[in-house]
C-alpha cells in the first residue's frame, strides 16, 4: 500500500507539475509580442502598414535607416494586404493592442478618433517631437479631425483616369483637359466601335469617383455626418451605368471579376479605368500595353471636383513612447534619404523636403508628376470632403451594390435603397 | 522513517474498514484523474464555454468592440430576419446544402461500392481518391478552384468543347456557388472511408443467398447494401450537413473575400464573418451564430427522428 501510496503522490505531482507548465508556457505565449523597452533604455515601437512587396521592401530601407539615426529606438515591421489589415487592425485595437505607428487613410480616421485610438500629435509637434512644417499644396490638413492632427500625410494622391495610351490612339480618341462626360462617353463608344473593346472597366462602383461627380454638382458624398446625396441621385447613376454595361461601352462585370486582382484595364477587358493616379504606377508592370493618366470628366468644362487624397502615418493614443512616435513619424514624413527610397508609391511626396530630394526617373514616375502639376496648375483642386464614422463599411457596400447593378441581379433603385439603409447602420455603428 | 513514526499514532483497533481504504483510494485516484483531465479542462472552460456563454450573452447587444456591449434584447435577431443580406444568405447557404451533400455522399457512396472490391492496387487507389479530403481545407486549393474555374481557364476552354460558353464560373452569380459545390464534392474522401468500413460489414452469405434466389446487382444493392449500411449512410448525411452548414474558408477564397459576386457565395458564415471583422458588429454576429446553432440543432433532430423509417439497426431487426 506504501508502494501505492508512493506512486500516487508523484502521479498527482507530475500531473501537477504538467499543470502549471502548461499554464505556464499559455501565460508566456499570451503575453507575447507586447512593445516595451529594454534594460539600455532601447525602446521598441511596432510599426504596421499595408500595401504590395515593393512598398515593404522600401519601407524597411527606410526602417534601417531610422534606427541607424536612432539607435535607441528599435521598429518592428507588421504589414499585409489591405482588407487583412483592417481585419487585424479592428481586432488589435479593440484589444487595446494596435501597433504604435500604422499607416492610415482619410476613410479610417473619425472610426478610430470616436473610438479614442488615435493619438493626437499636436502636443508631441509643440514639444519640439515632430514638425508640421513643409507640408505641399495643404495636404496636412487631410490629417485634422475636430481640431486635432491625429494622422501626418507621407503623400498626395488624386483620382484620376488611367488609359490604355496604345488603344486610345489606335481609336483616335484624345483625352483632354476640361472635357465633359458625354464627350467621355463618346470617346468609349469610338473605343468600342473601332477597336471592338470596352471604353471603361466599371466607374460606377467607386464611391472615390462618384464623390467627385457630385462635388461637380454641387453636392458630395459625406457630409459630416451623413450622405450628402438622395437616392434618386444614386439611382440615376447606376441606371446609366447599367446601360453602359448592356450595351458594351463598360466592360462584362463577370470578366473583370475573374482577372482579380489583376485590373480590367492591365487584362486588356478595357481602355479606360478610374484610380487614384499613384495606383497607376502598378499597371505597366501588370499590362503589356502603355499607360497614362488623363484627366477627370466634367459636367461644366471646369471643375472636375477634384482634392488631393492622402495615405498618413498615425500613433496609438496608447502607446507607451508618444515621444519616440513623433520622432519616428516626423522622419518618415521629412528626412530627403526616406523620400528618395520611397518615391510616389504612396502618392506624391508631402513634405518639400522629400519632394525636392526625388526626381523622377522612370516614365510612370514622371506621369504621376506632370498629372499633380497639370492639376494643381488647372487650380481644381477643392477641400478634401469629409469623412464620417463608417465610411469604409460605406465604401464597401457601395462597391458591392455597384457590382450587383452591373450583373442585373439588383434594380438601381432597390440598391440605392440598399445603401442608404446599410449607411445608416454603418454610421450608427 | 516518517511512516514508522506515524503507524502507531493510528488506533490499533480501530482498523479502517476496506471500504472506507477503497473509498480514500479512489478519491485519490479521481483527484489524480482530474489533474490530469485539468489542462483539458481549463481549455474546455477558458476557450469553448467561456466564449459561448459570452458569444449568448453578446446575442442580446449592440457591441462595437470598442464600446461597452449595450444590452438590446431581442433587437439583433428582428433586425437580423429584416435584413435583406441575412435572408440572402440563408438562402445561399441551404442552396449550397441541398445541392452538395447528396451529390457528395452519392459520389463517396459510388466510389466505395467500386473500392469495396477486391483488386490489384486497391491501397493506392483508396489512397489517391481520399487524398482531396486531406488537402481540401486548404487556402491554396480555393486559389486553386478560381484559377480553374475562371474565364478562360480549363473548365470553360473544356466546356466550350462541348459549346457551352457560360464565359467562367467565378464571375457568373448563377455559375459561382456551383464551383464551391464543386470543390465539396471533390472532398469526398472521408464519408467514402466510412462507407467503405460500412460495406465490408455486410454478410457476404446475404448476397450469396440473393444471387441463389435469382437477384440482380441492382436487386442485392437495393435490397442488401443498402438497409445494411443505413446506419453508416445516416452518419454520414448527419456529418456531412452539419459541415456544410458550416463551410466558411472556400467561399472565401474563390470569391476573393468578397463572397460574391452580387452575393452569389453569401453563405451564412461569410456574413457572419462579414458582420463580425468588417463592420464590428458583434452583437449582429453572435446572433446569427447562435441562430445557426439552432438550425443545425433543429436539422440535426429531424434528421434523428427520421431515422426511425429508413435506418435498419440489427439488433431492432432481431
Amino acid at each position: 500500500m506504501g508502494t501505492g501510496r508512493n506512486v500516487e503522490r508523484r502521479t498527482i505531482l507530475k500531473a501537477a507539475g504538467a499543470t502549471a507548465a502548461t499554464l505556464g508556457l499559455a501565460a508566456t505565449t499570451g503575453c507575447g509580442g507586447d512593445s516595451d523597452s529594454s534594460g539600455d533604455g532601447t525602446v521598441t515601437l511596432r510599426y504596421a502598414w499595408w500595401g504590395g512587396e515593393p512598398r515593404t521592401i522600401a519601407i524597411k530601407k527606410t526602417i534601417a535607416l531610422f534606427e541607424k539615426k536612432y539607435p535607441k529606438i528599435k521598429i518592428k515591421p507588421e504589414f499585409t494586404d489591405y482588407e487583412a489589415f483592417w481585419e487585424k487592425f479592428q481586432t488589435q485595437a479593440s484589444g487595446g493592442n494596435p501597433p504604435d505607428v500604422f499607416q492610415n487613410a482619410v476613410g479610417f480616421l473619425r472610426k478610430y478618433d470616436k473610438r479614442g485610438v488615435l493619438l493626437d500629435l499636436k502636443s508631441q509637434a509643440d514639444a519640439g517631437n515632430l514638425s508640421l512644417d513643409n507640408f505641399r499644396n495643404g495636404v496636412l490638413a487631410n490629417g485634422q479631425v475636430d481640431g486635432k492632427q491625429i494622422a501626418i500625410p507621407v503623400g498626395a494622391n488624386t483620382m484620376a483616369l488611367v488609359i490604355d495610351l496604345k488603344a486610345f490612339k489606335k481609336a483616335g480618341v484624345e483625352a483632354k483637359f476640361g472635357w465633359t462626360w458625354d464627350e467621355y462617353f463618346a470617346a468609349l463608344q469610338t473605343i468600342q466601335d473601332k477597336l471592338k473593346i470596352a471604353g471603361d472597366t466599371g466607374y460606377f462602383s467607386i464611391m472615390y469617383l462618384y464623390d467627385l461627380y457630385l462635388r461637380q454638382n454641387g453636392k458630395a458624398f459625406f457630409t459630416d455626418s451623413d450622405l450628402g446625396f438622395t437616392e434618386d441621385d444614386l439611382t440615376q447613376w447606376w441606371t446609366d451605368g447599367y446601360k453602359r454595361v448592356k450595351s458594351g461601352l463598360v466592360a462584362d462585370p463577370k470578366k473583370i471579376e475573374q482577372v482579380k486582382p489583376k485590373s480590367g484595364l492591365s487584362a486588356g477587358l478595357a481602355a479606360s479605368e478610374f484610380t487614384w493616379d499613384n495606383f497607376s504606377i502598378r499597371y505597366e508592370g501588370e499590362g503589356e500595353s502603355d499607360y497614362g493618366l488623363a484627366p477627370i470628366p466634367t459636367t461644366d468644362g471646369k471643375q472636375t471636383g477634384q482634392y488631393l487624397g492622402s495615405l498618413m502615418l498615425s500613433g496609438f493614443s496608447g502607446t507607451k513612447h508618444p515621444k519616440e512616435v513623433a520622432q519616428f513619424i516626423s522622419f518618415m514624413v521629412h528626412d530627403p534619404e526616406v523620400g528618395k527610397i520611397m518615391g510616389y508609391d504612396r502618392g506624391i511626396l508631402a513634405t518639400t523636403e522629400q519632394y525636392d530630394a526625388f526626381k523622377p526617373a522612370d516614365a510612370q514616375n514622371k506621369g504621376v508628376a506632370a498629372y499633380e502639376d497639370e492639376v494643381a496648375k488647372a487650380g481644381v483642386l477643392g477641400k478634401i470632403t469629409p469623412h464620417p464614422s463608417g465610411a469604409d463599411v460605406i465604401e464597401a457596400a457601395f462597391l458591392r451594390l455597384g457590382g450587383e447593378v452591373a450583373q442585373g441581379k439588383s434594380k438601381p433603385a432597390d440598391a440605392a435603397k440598399a445603401l442608404f439603409s446599410e449607411a445608416k447602420a454603418a454610421f450608427a455603428g | 522513517m516518517t511512516l514508522v513514526k506515524e503507524a502507531p499514532v493510528r488506533p490499533a483497533g480501530k482498523r479502517p474498514a476496506a471500504p472506507a481504504a477503497g473509498r480514500r483510494g479512489r478519491r485519490r485516484e479521481n483527484l489524480a484523474g482530474y489533474l490530469f483531465m485539468s489542462p483539458w479542462i481549463a481549455g474546455f472552460l477558458l476557450l469553448t464555454a467561456g466564449p459561448m456563454i459570452a458569444s449568448l450573452y453578446y446575442a442580446f447587444t449592440r457591441y462595437n468592440l470598442f464600446t461597452p456591449p449595450e444590452w438590446v434584447g431581442f433587437d439583433n435577431f428582428t433586425t437580423m430576419f429584416h435584413d435583406p443580406r441575412w435572408q440572402k444568405s440563408v438562402e445561399v447557404t441551404l442552396k449550397y446544402v441541398v445541392v452538395a451533400t447528396p451529390l457528395k455522399l452519392l459520389l463517396a457512396l459510388g466510389v466505395a461500392l467500386l473500392l469495396a472490391q477486391s483488386r490489384r492496387g486497391q491501397g493506392l487507389y483508396r489512397a489517391a481518391f481520399y487524398m482531396p479530403s486531406l488537402i481540401g481545407a486548404s487556402v491554396s486549393v480555393g486559389f486553386v478552384w478560381r484559377a480553374l474555374f475562371s474565364d478562360d481557364a480549363i473548365v470553360d476552354r473544356t466546356q466550350k468543347i462541348f459549346g457551352v460558353d457560360v464565359g467562367g464560373w467565378i464571375g457568373n452569380p448563377d455559375y459561382v456557388l456551383y464551383s464551391l459545390v464543386a470543390l465539396s464534392i471533390w472532398q469526398f474522401g472521408a464519408p467514402m472511408v466510412i462507407f467503405l468500413a460500412g460495406l465490408k460489414q455486410v454478410p457476404r452469405e446475404l448476397y450469396e443467398a440473393a444471387e441463389v434466389d435469382g437477384a440482380g446487382p441492382f436487386r442485392r444493392f437495393w435490397n442488401i447494401t443498402l438497409p445494411m449500411i443505413s446506419p453508416v449512410l445516416f452518419f454520414n448525411v448527419l456529418l456531412e450537413s452539419i459541415h456544410a452548414f458550416q463551410v466558411f474558408g472556400s467561399a472565401y477564397v474563390v470569391s476573393d473575400t468578397r463572397c460574391g459576386p452580387a452575393d452569389a457565395t453569401l453563405v451564412y458564415t461569410c456574413y457572419l464573418y462579414q458582420k463580425g471583422f468588417k463592420e464590428a458588429q458583434m452583437g449582429f454576429a453572435a446572433a446569427m451564430a447562435w441562430s445557426l446553432v439552432v438550425a443545425v440543432a433543429l436539422v440535426t433532430a429531424v434528421l434523428f427522428w427520421s431515422q426511425k423509417k429508413w435506418v435498419h439497426y440489427e439488433e431492432a431487426a432481431k
